[in-house]
């Protein structure tokens, strides 16, 4: 029973941050129409500069709470940017191209990022984890220790999508979006500066991502295809959110947590979590709408 | 036979009989690059059909390519079968698995399909090429050895026969090439282009969505994975590696940067992502102007990632189709040129 409980902190510690990477996925997806597959190699990236600068550098006299806090304020910095830079260079130039156009050009910023970060950081190599609070600091609830770690990343993760729902339903920025993410034309004709608001849109997406990235080091096996690869299961949470919904992408990112949680009390395998988000897909996809889902424009 | 045919297997034949003999010369590194160059074209060429032709996006096609391998090594090496039963079984993995995975795209479209191959390709990647429980199938974590293998009497093991099978894949690359541009033309070809251009016009055309959808991605998988069926000839042996979730999007990113709805973009396509790697680690690190660099397998996929971007924005027809465009609108502006209608091949 107990292994049942720790299995459920894992799986929902984990859900959490699938949950928070589905989000900006969304976020994206909504306002700029771009389905971002490169949603995962974003985060990574802003990761390993996090990582770059917690691991790389000595930081004499600073207590190690100080140099969390800069290791993640310079991968956030570096998120906004790397989303802005995005925005401007790449993704202004194709907003009247079809989706799946999009889509692949997406691909194309993966693979650029992705082997980018292994030039950099080398692929396959163990890479020590980013803890945000020590890792001896639990706490032991009716005999299942509960992380700080864990509580630190639900907290986030549920702050964040409310603070993005918030944003996007009471301050007129969100109205803004909302609009351009209803009709681009319309919502320029009544004033709303499209490209500002899809340049805010990839800078928020970016930062999200870079979150989700850097609080999922300690769960998984860190390294840049790994973080990078992360996109499936993220895309399965914002499906079960039809990538609209975010209330629904959360929920969807909790039980896509557990979902691939549960089985590793039986079975130890790598692999099998992928098999399960693909069934997720599969089964929102399939049996949910049979036309494909419904937000989806062709 | 019309003339076009005619000219096509002319053109096929002059280009086999120029290619066979391309690689005599080089080492034997250079030898399994364009033997691998071989492999990549038909996952170039199977996109080439599934997208190109059908309008399905894949991001799984070397995952078809990897079925391919490992099933023609379980026949060769686990059964003691020959190598040509090696890759007829590879062929029917792949072609089975393509009909498995064209069942969901019979409701899908588009950004959706991409999202389900791009899982199909992660899951076999990290579970179905990994995992204990299909040792049966990947021969573990050590994989398949094939050694001296023949096809038809012919030897054409990797370490001493290698242009052998160099030129058996150069042949069927041929051959397959001719009937993929004849496919073009073919009933089934007007089929796939009509799903292409609109699945409701289609059918209400009387085009039978289901069959013609997964015909188009057992084809597809056939192809690529008659060209992974190769994979343990030239390699020695196989491993998850090649045929990882990286190398599909790879695959996807070349087929549309050199032209998705081109046959010759494949060969273009399959040349570029074998030796381009190889290259840039033989020959890119040394010293220039007193300043050591290195550049490695990474600045590959760096570049290929950036042109892929670059010529989404800036040539959407991909390279080979801008060539053409080219060509045709010189051709076009010659005195005395008959006006004639570009149409795609």
């Amino acid at each position: 029973m107990s292994e049942f409980a720790a299995y459920t902190i894992i799986g929902l510690s984990v859900g959490a941050i699938f949950a928070l990477a589905a989000l900006g996925i969304v976020l994206i997806y909504r306002v700029t129409g771009v389905l971002n597959f490169a949603h995962g190699a974003m985060g990574m990236f802003s990761t390993f500069v996090a990582w770059q600068v917690f691991y790389g550098y000595p930081h004499p006299g600073m207590p190690s709470w100080a140099v969390t806090a800069e290791a993640i304020l310079v991968g956030l910095a570096f998120a906004v940017v790397l989303g802005l830079l995005l925005e401007l260079l790449v993704f202004r130039w194709v907003r009247n191209r079809p989706q799946i156009v999009k889509a692949v050009i997406t691909i194309g910023v993966l693979l650029a990022l992705q082997s980018t970060a292994s030039l950099i950081w080398k692929n396959n190599q163990y890479h020590l984890p980013i803890y945000l609070a020590p890792q001896d600091w639990t706490r032991t609830v009716a005999g299942v220790p509960i992380g700080f770690n864990s509580i630190l990343i639900m907290v986030v993760a549920l702050g964040l999508a409310f603070g993005l729902g918030a944003l996007l339903r009471w301050t007129a920025f969100g109205r803004a979006m909302r609009a351009v993410s209803d009709n681009p034309t319309s919502a320029a004709l009544w004033g709303v500066r499209v490209d500002y608001v899809g340049a805010v849109s990839w800078m928020l997406g970016s930062v999200v991502a870079a979150v989700a990235g850097i609080l999922i080091t300690p769960f998984i096996n860190f390294d840049t295809t790994s973080l990078t690869l992360l996109i499936v299961d993220s895309l399965a949470a914002a499906l079960i959110g039809g990538l609209v919904s975010l209330p629904l992408t959360v929920l969807g990112g909790f039980v896509l947590g557990l979902l691939e949680t549960y089985p590793q009390i039986w079975i130890q395998s790598l692999g099998l979590p992928r098999l399960i988000a693909l069934f997720v897909i599969l089964a929102v996809l399939i049996v949910r709408s049979p036309r494909g889902l419904p937000g989806v424009a062709r | 036979m019309m003339p076009g045919h005619i000219v096509r297997f002319a053109v096929a034949l002059v280009a086999f009989a120029i290619l066979a003999r391309l690689p005599v010369g080089l080492d034997g590194a250079f030898q399994f690059d364009a033997a691998l160059a071989l492999i990549w074209a038909f996952g170039i060429l199977s996109i080439v059909l599934l997208t190109g032709y059908a309008g399905q996006v894949s991001l799984c096609q070397a995952t078809f390519a990897g079925v391919g391998a490992y099933g023609a090594g379980m026949v060769v090496a686990s059964l003691h079968g020959g190598y040509l039963l090696g890759i007829v079984v590879g062929v029917l993995f792949a072609m089975a698995l393509g009909v498995l995975v064209g069942l969901p795209a019979l409701r899908l479209h588009g950004i959706t399909l991409a999202i389900v191959t791009l899982g199909i390709a992660l899951v076999f990647d990290k579970y179905v090429f990994q995992d204990h429980l299909f040792d049966w199938f990947t021969g573990g974590t050590a994989g398949w050895q094939v050694a001296n293998a023949s096809i038809l009497g012919i030897k054409v093991d990797y370490s001493k026969h290698l242009l052998a099978a160099y030129d058996i894949l150069l042949a069927l690359f041929c051959i397959t090439a001719v009937l993929m541009v004849n496919l073009h033309q073919s009933g089934a070809g007007r089929r796939f282009r009509a799903i292409r251009d609109s699945e409701v016009a289609a059918s209400t055309m009387g085009v039978n969505l289901t069959r013609y959808k997964l015909l188009a991605f057992a084809m597809s998988a056939g192809i690529a994975g008659l060209g992974g069926s190769f994979y343990p000839l030239i390699a020695g042996s196989v491993s998850p590696q090649p045929f990882w979730v990286f190398t599909s999007l790879q695959l996807a990113a070349i087929g549309v940067l050199m032209g998705v709805r081109y046959v010759p973009a494949a060969a273009l396509g399959g040349l570029f992502m074998a030796v381009v790697p190889d290259v840039l680690t033989r020959y890119g690190h040394g010293a220039f102007m007193g300043r050591v660099y290195d550049i490695s397998n990474d600045w590959f996929q760096i570049a290929l990632g950036l042109l892929l971007i670059a010529q989404l924005i800036l040539l959407p027809d991909g390279v080979w189709g801008d060539l053409r465009n080219h060509a045709a609108r010189i051709r076009s502006a010659l005195p005395g040129a008959a006006r004639k209608q570009v149409r795609p091949a």
